[in-house]
């Protein structure tokens, strides 16, 4: 009896690392590869996705919370100014209460900046999506993966983009859920992406055209493609006004993984 | 009584890996944090404290063209000026030399310990430090001032951001980005930026001279 379990143990050890690298992370979803047309991609050129892992939910308050009693470091009187602005988690003292109790802790955290965003992903063995994972997993629809050419679609997004920030962010769980499972990727908050200074739009691209050229190089600068999608271009346009150390009342974030 | 013991090691088996990874891929707890600081402190740190905004403060790993292992506190104490670059650039990176040079030009009379210029690659799939040194050999940059750095996507994509420089990997294998010329002074703090090609590099020159006289 004894050996049969040690046998047991064994074959467990040899395969455990094999399991424990096929099984999806508690809130994670798949997000099945593929190919889609960014906004300021070239329609003959898609650009391909491979398959990844996404945070089911943002960040919440509570969560982050958790992350700063483990590492100090990013604690607001402890974080410095070059990672993170002096607006670095702002809301925590005004109104919401601290996060790990008040009434904002099932709340998307924001007034976090990029730094501290990714320094989190890493203590989760996670990353944060690029701009590509994160806007092919945001054409989804309720019951669509990619409602690309669906206008009511973008209307909906729309009308949510105009509203207001209500002073208390609603909590993750009750924010619009996408064919994939993911919550909040739009109606909630702005995100942080791993790669958010790729966007080519500064502003001297925008007033001067002729510049263009002598501020970068290569063709990928402003042609935007899909202009009908105001809402990704609204997306565009605000990483693109983004430094690492900004931190934004209604922007947070969520993480990613690749899989292996 | 020993069935229930094995029973009992079965959940230590299966979280084991769990910890390591969670170990591998987190930034180090307050206690590690303590040892690595420690020791950082008992090694060779020869250079003063970074300030808060220096942005040598990233813990990030780089090689420069001769294959040598750096971390970015070692370009404290001169004045750097810092470009991104890739070597299979036809069109801005040239220029960008170009524009490095001409600004290495006119500060020819200051003590050549006090400058530093620094190139860091934005495509470190391809720029192998071999590539960096042969690109350094071609377009005759001086290695007792020039520094060529690769390192990690994840690295480079960090001091990017700090550097305000936008950059993207396009498809066909050009890296769209754009072209900046940043002085950090000797600290690591970034002072004086320009940005565009074939720019008049008298401002620059002149944010240079003025770190150099404060050292």
């Amino acid at each position: 009896m004894k050996r049969w379990f040690l046998i047991l143990i064994l074959t467990f050890l040899a395969t455990g690392q094999a399991i424990a690298q096929k099984t999806i992370p508690q809130h994670m979803v798949p997000i099945k590869g593929g190919t889609f047309v960014p906004l300021y991609g070239d329609e003959a050129a898609p650009v391909e996705v491979k398959g990844f892992l996404l945070d089911k939910y943002p960040v919440t308050n509570a969560e982050y919370a958790r992350f700063l009693a483990d590492n100090p470091k990013w604690e607001k009187d402890a974080v410095k100014p070059l990672f993170a602005d002096k607006n670095y988690l702002r809301h925590w003292d005004t109104g919401q209460g601290t996060a790990a109790t008040g009434k904002a802790m099932y709340s998307p955290v924001t007034n976090v900046s990029w730094f501290a965003a990714k320094a989190y992903c890493e203590c989760q063995g996670k990353r944060l999506p690029t701009v590509s994972e994160w806007e092919f997993a945001a054409l989804a629809s309720e019951d669509k993966p990619n409602a690309a050419q669906d206008e009511k679609f973008y209307q909906r997004s729309l009308d949510w983009y105009s509203k207001p920030n209500p002073d208390i962010l609603p909590p993750v769980q009750n924010s619009f859920r996408n064919y994939y499972g993911l919550y909040g990727m739009i109606g909630l908050v702005w995100e942080w992406t791993q790669d958010f200074n790729s966007a080519l739009l500064v502003g001297d691209s925008r007033s001067d055209a002729s510049q263009d050229r002598q501020l970068f190089c290569g063709a990928g600068v402003n042609g935007a493609k899909y202009v009908g999608n105001y809402v990704a271009f609204m997306r565009y346009a605000f990483r693109s006004s983004l430094k690492a150390n900004y931190t934004v009342a209604n922007l947070g974030f969520r993480c990613a993984q690749s899989i292996k | 009584m020993k069935r229930y013991t094995y029973l009992l090691l079965l959940p230590l088996l299966f979280g084991l890996p769990a910890c390591q990874e969670e170990e591998l891929g987190c930034c180090s707890k307050p206690a590690a944090e303590h040892a690595s600081a420690s020791a950082t402190h008992a090694t060779a740190t020869p250079t003063a404290a970074l300030t808060d905004m220096s942005l040598y403060n990233l813990e990030s790993e780089w090689q420069n063209q001769e294959g040598r292992k750096m971390k970015l506190p070692e370009l404290q104490g001169k004045v750097q000026l810092v470009s991104m670059i890739f070597t299979n650039c036809s069109y801005a990176c040239p220029r960008i030399i170009a524009d490095l040079k001409r600004i290495e030009t006119e500060l020819q009379q200051l003590d050549r310990d006090d400058v530093g210029i620094v190139l860091v690659t934005m495509d470190p799939e391809r720029d192998t430090p071999a590539r960096l040194k042969e690109f350094a050999t071609d377009n005759k940059l001086d290695p007792s001032r020039w520094t060529l750095l690769t390192g990690e996507a994840e690295a480079i994509r960090e001091l990017s951001a700090l550097l305000n420089m936008k950059y993207k990997q396009e498809l066909d294998g050009n890296i769209s980005h754009a072209n900046m010329i940043s002085v950090l002074n000797e600290q690591g703090e970034l002072v004086h930026q320009q940005e565009g090609l074939g720019v008049s590099p008298e401002a620059t020159v002149q944010a240079v001279q003025g770190l150099v006289q404060a050292l």
